[in-house]
């Protein structure tokens, strides 16, 4: 028969030698000098007219350069224009200088006729264009170093969408047989890196050595994407990675970390907030068409609690749909948490002994928090509102939600929504604006698509006078629209969230611009 | 002998000339399944902040705003020219995004049915030659287990115990970061072996090794449980007593009389088991990050790219389908007694 035990023998110094060689295959990764960056899912494309997820923004955010970006304190800074735009008299024209001598990763130069390629493009082939909303008539270049952007009507959130990485700069002679057609896994710019390799899962930059800025302060970047929230804290504490940046990571997990980070065994990093989460109520039907309920309804959200139970406090409870960092120290607040009122309004309706109200709440059910908000917020209403309110929640995934959005389907439901650029209309107009509405019920426009069907004529005016200010007089009438909303209550902010990243002791404190994009030039080995 | 060989040739012919009908159910079913789902890939690509404007655009653009039985026809049409279209959410060819993901699968598949069988069948084996003592209960529970154990609660723990831990494997993906694959056929152990490149081979064994190990302990229950029980049915036959009674060694008896019986349910299940992991196992996949088809499947309905889950979804029938016909093929083959 066979000799199990000479069989064990050869098994067990079989194994030894493979483990021996997966080691040394191991220590190579570690000995490297270049930096490891981990994130969620993978990147589909790498062309700035396609990339809509966080991730691939981010990494094109490395590759390439924007005419302007928001430094951490939200101001707008030139970054390849050379001094802030000069606008018209009549407002119909923006004229930005750009920097000289900088040129594409392909050795090209980058000129006006780059930027003019850049931004027709996208508007030919972008997936988002629709941000630009028709705003640009044409584009001129004088001269190599100038350029005019001619606009349809008066608009002041140019500026801001100037600063959207989907408007990177690249070489027109690289992308010259992708005119009309996306380059996924390829891509020349102006950034700090060059794209070594592209796989979906992995991608590689090496420092761009002709960089015309200050040069990254480590050897390469490897952005590597793991499935699913466990392997990325599993591999951030086994060292297998050196930084990990997620915002979709498990909110223990997040809790963990952070706790790990305040005893200084990693090193966390945190972004303007800029993600807000909140409720959207649907006004068209009873009883929310009616504001007394809407407002009894918001009574009732526990932020404070829910931020503490849900995030472990890790996100700030939010009384806007407007980050405070689109703001400055202007603050608009929507109804506080107050549930003895909220009994009271519901009474004065009709509601509370023996007539319950009862909210149908959807929650995307691929979102984990949204689920946690939602069991919290009924057993919250269940525990404090007696008879005079009930919540019966509903999970269905978020493809389908958007989808029946506007069919208004949904009574409630909870959301996010990260700006498409740094503006505060671009977290107002698509929650508020409206195309055709009569008296409050939007029936076509954004407000629609966000679910909540409710607009104001006052609303739309605000929003065309807005489009013909500028700095502080702009913000006024955007503030105004927002204090419109928050006394009419369509939505009900809950939080808003920051993008993290966490890095090894080894490695220096993750930094973010005012965009939510890690500075990856700014890693680097301290401890080697 | 060659009567049997001649069924069996009309039998394979009859079995290939169903093929194309099954993938245009098939096809035909995911097409109008994957309609009937609320959202389309507009929605998935622009979320809930685009405009009606925006979204119709778009969805002019991806072909969608034309009639179902005009897409129906263009798609069959399509097909019939081995042309799986192009991913809604990217334009890369879908055939190129399968030849990407599929051997990933494939690889993982194999190597794990390997490991399934280097694991299952001695530990059947070892049950039946001890029967009723203690190591034959400890495989009986040992088969139950393995196959009772949720495969993402198995792949989680894997990873905990031998990634996180102690270390010793990867935490998830196919090969190393610093590594780039090289892609003649996809296969990264073949190719790196026909390549000559000992660092890329050593990286992908390293990456594959937990996965697999994995997945090939889940499957390994089934095929102790299997071999064990086939075994004894082949030593309490007619044939293996005569052989006992006219004196053949044990070895000769089990390697020559009781084992080729024995192993032929087990090439029945190895191929099964081949088939339905060649659209890949979704669990393990997305536990270990492995850039499978089954992952990119599960990516493309979240996306609802039509093209993409049509594609995959045809190109695995049709493997599945091949698959289950080599097996019945290669069982008529090496078993005489089997008629079709």
């Amino acid at each position: 028969m066979f000799n199990f035990k000479k069989i064990n023998n050869l098994t067990i110094s079989a194994l030894c030698i493979l483990l021996t060689l997966f080691q040394s295959s191991c220590k190579t990764n570690i000995d490297s000098k270049r930096i490891t960056i981990a994130s969620s899912g993978k990147i589909d494309s790498l062309d700035p007219a396609r990339a809509n997820t966080l991730k691939a923004l981010q990494l094109l955010s490395s590759l390439g350069d924007t005419l302007y970006e928001l430094d951490n304190n939200g101001k707008l800074i030139p970054k390849l224009a050379s001094k802030m735009p000069v606008i018209s008299k009549d407002k119909l024209k923006i004229s930005i200088t750009l920097k000289k001598n900088i040129l594409f990763h392909d050795g090209t130069p980058f000129d006006a006729k780059a930027m003019k390629f850049t931004i027709d493009r996208f508007q030919r082939i972008g997936t988002n264009n629709y941000i630009l909303d028709k705003k640009i008539k044409s584009i001129e270049t004088p001269n190599k170093n100038t350029l005019i952007i001619n606009l349809n009507k008066p608009t002041s959130s140019i500026e801001g969408l100037l600063t959207s990485v989907n408007l990177t700069a690249i070489s027109p002679s690289f992308y010259k047989n992708h005119i009309n057609k996306f380059l996924n896994n390829d891509f020349v710019g102006t950034g700090e890196y060059v794209l070594k390799s592209f796989s979906n899962e992995v991608q590689i930059l090496d420092p761009n050595l002709n960089y015309w800025d200050a040069k990254p302060k480590n050897q390469g970047i490897n952005f590597v994407g793991y499935s699913n929230s466990a392997s990325l804290y599993g591999a951030l504490k086994s060292n297998q990675i050196d930084v990990l940046l997620s915002n979709s990571i498990d909110d223990s997990q997040r809790k963990d970390l952070n706790l790990l980070s305040k005893n200084k065994k990693i090193k966390e990093g945190v972004s303007n907030p800029i993600e807000v989460s909140f409720i959207t109520l649907r006004t068209n039907i009873e009883p929310l068409n009616k504001k007394e309920i809407r407002l009894a309804i918001a009574k009732t959200l526990n932020r404070e609690k829910i931020s503490k139970k849900v995030s472990y406090g890790l996100r700030d409870p939010s009384k806007s749909i407007v980050p405070q960092i689109f703001k400055g120290d202007n603050l608009v607040s929507w109804p506080e948490y107050n549930p003895k009122e909220a009994i009271t309004i519901f009474m004065d309706e009709g509601f509370c002994n023996g007539k319950t109200l009862n909210l149908p709440l959807t929650y995307r059910s691929n979102v984990p928090t949204d689920k946690l908000i939602a069991l919290y917020w009924k057993q919250d209403v269940k525990a404090n509102m007696g008879d005079c309110f009930s919540i019966n929640i509903n999970g269905v995934e978020s493809t389908t939600i958007y989808k029946n959005l506007s069919e208004g389907l949904y009574t409630s439901v909870i959301l996010d929504w990260t700006g498409s650029y740094s503006d505060p209309e671009a977290y107002l107009a698509p929650l508020l604006s409206c195309n055709k509405l009569d008296k409050d019920i939007c029936y076509q426009g954004e407000s629609v698509y966000s679910g909540s069907f409710w607009g104001s004529k006052k609303i739309e005016k605000l929003f065309l006078e807005s489009k013909g200010l500028y700095g502080s007089e702009r913000l006024k009438v955007l503030l105004n629209i927002e204090r419109l909303a928050s006394e009419a209550i369509p939505y009900i902010p809950i939080w808003v969230s920051s993008q993290k990243a966490w890095s090894q002791k080894n490695i220096s404190k993750p930094v973010f611009n005012g965009a939510g994009k890690i500075l990856m030039g700014d890693l680097e080995i301290i401890n080697e | 002998m060659s009567k049997n060989y001649n069924k069996l040739i009309k039998y394979t012919l009859f079995k290939l000339s169903v093929i194309p009908l099954s993938l245009l159910v098939i096809s035909s079913l995911v097409f109008v399944l994957l309609r009937i789902a609320p959202g389309d890939p507009v929605d998935a690509i622009l979320g809930s902040g685009a405009d009606d404007i925006a979204r119709e655009a778009l969805r002019s653009r991806l072909g969608l705003n034309e009639s179902l039985i005009s897409q129906y026809f263009n798609y069959l049409e399509k097909l019939i020219h081995l042309d799986l279209g192009e991913s809604l959410s990217n334009q890369e060819p879908v055939i190129k995004i399968i030849q990407n993901s599929l051997p990933a699968s494939l690889e993982l598949g194999i190597i794990s049915i390997i490991i399934a069988i280097l694991i299952g069948l001695p530990i059947g084996y070892l049950g039946l030659k001890n029967k009723n003592k203690k190591s034959d209960y400890i495989s009986r529970i040992f088969g139950i287990s393995t196959y009772a154990i949720p495969p993402f609660w198995g792949a989680m723990m894997a990873q905990l115990i031998f990634s996180v831990i102690l270390r010793i494997f990867p935490i998830g993906g196919r090969f190393p970061i610093y590594q780039q694959s090289n892609n003649i056929t996809g296969f990264i152990i073949f190719d790196s072996i026909f390549k000559n490149n000992f660092l890329a081979l050593q990286g992908a064994l390293y990456h594959i090794a937990l996965p697999s190990i994995t997945l090939g302990f889940l499957l390994s229950g089934i095929f102790s449980r299997s071999f064990r029980l086939n075994l004894e049915n082949s030593y309490n036959s007619p044939y293996v007593e005569a052989a006992i009674c006219r004196g053949i060694e044990n070895k000769n008896i089990l390697l020559n009389y009781a084992l080729p019986n024995a192993l032929l349910p087990i090439l029945t299940i190895s191929g099964v088991t081949l088939a339905s992991l060649a659209g890949g196992a979704l669990l393990i996949e997305v536990t270990f990050s492995w850039p499978g088809i089954a992952l990119r499947l599960q990516e493309a309905i979240t996306q609802r790219d039509y093209n993409l889950v049509q594609g995959i979804v045809i190109v695995t029938s049709f493997m599945i389908v091949s698959l289950n016909l080599l097996i019945d093929i290669l069982i008529a083959f090496f078993d005489p007694r089997i008629e079709y």
